[in-house]
């Protein structure tokens, strides 16, 4: 057997377009992918800061309040502008939205009337304007609720005790609005990801593309199987005394192999580049690289085992390869998609295979929070296997 | 050296091989000779043990194939009709792989490897890989790799199919020069002229089933093929064409192509006797065309079918 694993070794790489499609390929992909998704779950919780075009009408101490307010957030950088060119920039798709304060907005706050404040927005980005609706509120709520209430005490003393002095009357104020008697006292605390330095967006496009490209590239394992089938090679091998058994369970390790070496490709890759902190469970990491390898392998011997041709195997392997990586996660996070794909994903080996690399590395769990995932793999591998070794005794072995 | 009893083997509905049976003595060179799809390969593989036998036996070298499977490969060489290599690799590794199949010890399958490609004439392109070959090299590869184990008995399945004629020969020299050196040799083809050059004994099988077997002699005498002449004559005038052939009825004349024609068992010793009755019935010989019994004409006359490539 190792004899025909060392020379399935040698050609793969004899094969150029074999290496670069296990090794380049997904090296590319991932630094897409992790630039892509790199803000999600970043370290400090927040991504760059959202540019909110401001254009103050009013000029008024309340207007100039709030935008200082505003701009003293960290999610958001006020870019002055004026209501018309800001209205273009937005319509231009140059930024997500503009926040117009008109004239008379601090008239109307102490009028008690609606307040001349407009925010316009692209709808089509839908991050940067929810990141600006949470803060945005907030602060507005807080600025222009603080006047509209010291307005409403004001009158209410003024009605109610026309001889009230100045400073009593402020004193009363002052302890009504008092910034701290309003707050409500919920602390925000973040507790999954903050063990570690590695972003969400990193893992997801790490574990993501690298078990993507493992099924293509296990799948082309496979496939070689049909190849020789049909040059003529399978049968030579048969003519030796070799079994046809030891053929099959050598392309299965030669599989499990690549799998392993480009899964651990891929980390280290992210390890060297993106600083993805591979220390913090080694032997969970490597349990769960053997695990998804072996999965992996499987399901691409498996792919190849079904078709009945070389090309048939292909086309076969790419359609199911694309639909399981789909729902599985591998292209887009699962935790965007709608519950019923989250659902629909548990069916699929990527499922499996990210979840558990976002156990190790984004919520730190210990090895028997994951084991499960694991177990899971290992029991996907072992129907795969136990398939293919069927199939190929039935359809490839037979002359 | 191999015994065949009565062997049949059936895929589903199709009967590939019907009731075969034939003798190959040891050191011989064995032809089995059939258009494509007559059986060959399926015999081939019934030898080789990849095929078992829905009846009869195999007796190689005194073993059942039934019992002994491993050791059949171990005598057997197998080039198969396909050139069954790794393009990749270059020709010496091909050989190292496939020889490396057998347990042979490193240093001793690199002397052997060394020396097949001598004997294939191949050694200048050993580090080269199999798919800058020509068509006719990677054929002479294909049998190298069979040779490795040092078998006792070769099975070559079509080893000439699209090979240019100066590569057909080397490989002939190989097979020849094998033989020569004491190896049995089973060789499937539908070439004709191949099968008369080497082999010490023919089975034509058709359709499964062999229908004749024995020396290029036997099956012609089997066939009841005989040796055709033709003459032209000067004059075909009717009365010279009827003076010859009322005399001898063997003489026939063909309307169509205005010759004369005699079959006969032997063109050397009866061709005097063809020209001396024409010149005593008064018949000037203009040309004489010779046809000797071959394959071909066993083959048609056996089955009533051409055999092509």
């Amino acid at each position: 057997m190792f004899k025909l694993f060392k020379k399935d070794l040698i050609l793969f790489f004899h094969d150029q377009r074999s290496v670069i499609l296990t090794f380049l390929l997904p090296v590319i992909l991932i630094t897409l992918f992790a630039f892509a998704y790199g803000s999600i779950g970043a370290y400090d919780g927040r991504s760059e800061p959202v540019k909110l075009l401001v254009s103050d009408l009013d000029q008024t101490r309340s207007s100039k309040e709030i935008i200082h307010k505003i701009d003293s957030l960290e999610d958001i950088r006020i870019i002055v502008s004026d209501s018309i060119k800001s209205k273009e920039l937005v319509i231009k798709g140059k930024y997500a939205c503009a926040l117009i304060i008109y004239k008379g907005f601090q008239d109307s706050l102490e009028a008690g009337r609606a307040t001349q404040i407009e925010l316009v927005y692209d709808r089509s980005r839908e991050m940067e304007i929810g990141i600006l609706q949470q803060n945005l509120i907030s602060t507005l709520m807080s600025s222009t609720g603080k006047i509209i209430v010291r307005k409403s005490i004001e009158e209410y003393l003024q009605d109610q005790f026309p001889d009230i002095d100045k400073s009593t009357s402020d004193n009363i104020l002052r302890t009504a609005i008092k910034d701290e008697n309003n707050k409500i006292a919920i602390k925000w605390t973040s507790i999954v990801g903050e063990k570690n330095d590695t972003k969400l967006g990193l893992i997801q496009a790490v574990a993501g593309t690298a078990i993507l490209m493992l099924l293509f590239s296990v799948a082309g394992v496979g496939t070689s199987i049909l190849e020789e089938k049909e040059n003529g090679t399978i049968n030579r091998l048969l003519y030796s005394p070799l079994k046809g058994s030891t053929i099959l369970y050598s392309k299965m390790l030669f599989a499990f192999f690549i799998s392993i070496l480009q899964l651990t490709a891929m980390f280290l890759f992210a390890w060297l580049i993106f600083n993805m902190d591979l220390s913090v469970n080694i032997p969970g990491l490597i349990l769960m690289i053997l695990a998804t390898s072996f999965a992996v392998s499987s399901l691409g011997i498996f792919l190849a085992a079904i078709a009945k041709t070389r090309q048939q195997a292909q086309n076969l392997s790419t359609i199911i390869i694309l639909i399981m990586s789909a729902i599985g996660g591998s292209m887009i996070p699962l935790f965007i998609m709608p519950a019923i794909l989250q659902k629909i994903a548990l069916l699929s080996v990527n499922y499996w295979g990210i979840q558990g690399f976002y156990d190790i590395f984004w919520r730190t769990l210990p090895l028997e929070a994951f084991l499960p995932k694991i177990l899971i793999l290992i029991g996907i591998g072992i129907v795969m296997t136990l398939a293919s070794v069927q199939l190929f005794k039935k359809r490839i072995m037979k002359l | 050296m191999i015994q065949v009893r009565s062997v049949s083997k059936s895929f589903g509905n199709i009967e590939a091989v019907k009731n075969v049976s034939f003798t190959i003595d040891k050191g011989k060179i064995f032809g089995i000779l059939g258009p494509n799809g007559a059986g060959k390969s399926t015999i081939v593989n019934i030898l080789n043990t990849l095929v078992k036998p829905d009846k009869g036996d195999v007796i190689i070298d005194g073993v059942n194939i039934k019992d002994d499977g491993v050791t059949i490969k171990l005598i057997m060489g197998v080039v198969p009709q396909e050139i069954a290599l790794y393009e990749e690799l270059s020709a010496y590794e091909n050989l190292m792989f496939w020889g490396g199949l057998y347990n042979i010890p490193k240093p001793v399958l690199n002397t052997i490897v060394n020396n097949t490609l001598e004997i294939v004439d191949l050694s200048n392109r050993k580090n080269d890989r199999i798919r800058t070959f020509s068509g006719g090299m990677k054929r002479r590869i294909n049998i190298a790799c069979s040779l490795l184990h040092n078998p006792k008995i070769l099975v070559l399945d079509e080893p000439t199919v699209g090979v240019d004629p100066q590569n057909r020969n080397h490989i002939f020299e190989v097979i020849e020069r094998l033989n020569n050196e004491g190896m049995t040799i089973i060789y499937t083809t539908h070439y004709m002229e191949e099968a008369e050059r080497f082999c010490d004994k023919i089975a034509i099988i058709d359709v499964g089933r062999i229908i004749a077997q024995g020396t290029l002699k036997e099956l012609r005498k089997i066939s009841e093929v005989k040796d055709l002449i033709t003459i032209k004559l000067a004059d075909s005038s009717n009365e010279i064409i009827s003076r010859i052939t009322s005399a001898n009825p063997l003489f026939k004349f063909d309307n169509t192509s205005g010759t004369l024609k005699v079959e006969c068992s032997s063109i050397s010793r009866d061709i005097s006797i063809i020209i001396n009755h024409i010149q005593n019935s008064g018949g000037i010989i203009e040309r004489i065309y010779t046809q000797g019994t071959n394959l071909e004409s066993i083959y048609l006359k056996l089955t009533g079918k051409e055999l092509r490539d």
